[in-house]
């Protein structure tokens, strides 16, 4: 394979389906060529980014707009997740330190942790685009 | 996911079965606190069959360590394996936890451990 493949997936903000994106995002990115703990990489970067905009951008709305494009070059992989809901601010995005041991705030540490890069789309018109980049052949899980 | 629940002595065995994420771990913390509340003297959470967590199931383990020392009830969980370990590990939580390999080592230790988790 080397060209660009194209895969889009619209759903509702039900949490019940985030176990078809993880497992969309798991399968292209195997059949990609990544090595497994990578694919894992990747569909635990899918579950966090839309688990953060159901309970934060959706406020636990279930019947939201989800849409997820699964870009694939030959050298990597970028996941972009759009909503429709309030902007988000990405310099008050912070992930909580490791240090502090509370429940929560642990999903956008895990996201940036299981890609290369991680970004939202500045001018983006309605909602937000958050688009996560993985590289073919870098370390296969996040350093701890 | 599953959570099924039972005894070996007195100790309190949640085995969970499946993943846990945004959907799946309303149900393991509600499971949890009933378990802390009810007054064990002790609660494991057997991880050998959990292929998958997300950091919302992270939050709801870590939610439970904090009740278990309110509660003095021992905590500790065990069979974290693959994805489990490594998210752990990643959160720097392995440490926070009382985290043993199997159920034996888990049953043989958790009377010794402090009631508030193995700090």
């Amino acid at each position: 394979m080397g060209g660009v493949e194209v895969t889009r997936i619209t759903t509702s903000s039900d949490p019940r389906l985030l176990q078809v994106l993880r497992g969309v995002v798991r399968y292209r990115a195997q059949e990609a060529g990544f090595v497994e703990p990578d694919a894992e990489a990747l569909a635990m970067a899918i579950d966090e980014a839309a688990s953060n905009v159901i309970r934060h951008t959706y406020g636990n709305r279930h019947d939201a707009r989800l849409a997820l494009e699964i870009w694939t070059y030959p050298d990597r992989m970028e996941l972009v997740l759009e909503d429709s809901g309030p902007k988000v601010e990405p310099g008050e995005v912070h992930p909580r330190p490791r240090e502090d041991v509370r429940p929560g705030g642990l999903g956008t540490f895990f996201t940036r942790s299981f890609v290369d890069e991680c970004s939202y789309q500045e001018n983006f018109p309605a909602g937000n685009r958050l688009k996560m980049v993985k590289h073919i052949s870098r370390k296969a899980f996040p350093e701890r | 996911m599953k959570v099924q629940i039972r005894k070996a002595n007195d100790v309190t065995i949640l085995d969970c079965i499946g993943d846990v994420d945004l959907y799946s771990s309303p149900h393991l913390r509600e499971t949890l606190m009933e378990q802390m509340h009810a007054g064990n003297p002790a609660v494991l959470v057997n991880m050998s069959d959990v292929s998958y967590i997300d950091s919302s199931g992270i939050a709801t383990l870590v939610e439970g360590l904090q009740l278990s020392r309110q509660t003095k009830t021992r905590f500790g969980l065990f069979g974290l394996k693959g994805n489990a370990r490594s998210v752990l590990e990643l959160a720097r939580l392995h440490k926070v936890f009382a985290v043993f390999s199997d159920e034996p080592e888990a049953l043989e230790r958790i009377p010794s451990i402090e009631p508030f988790g193995g700090l």
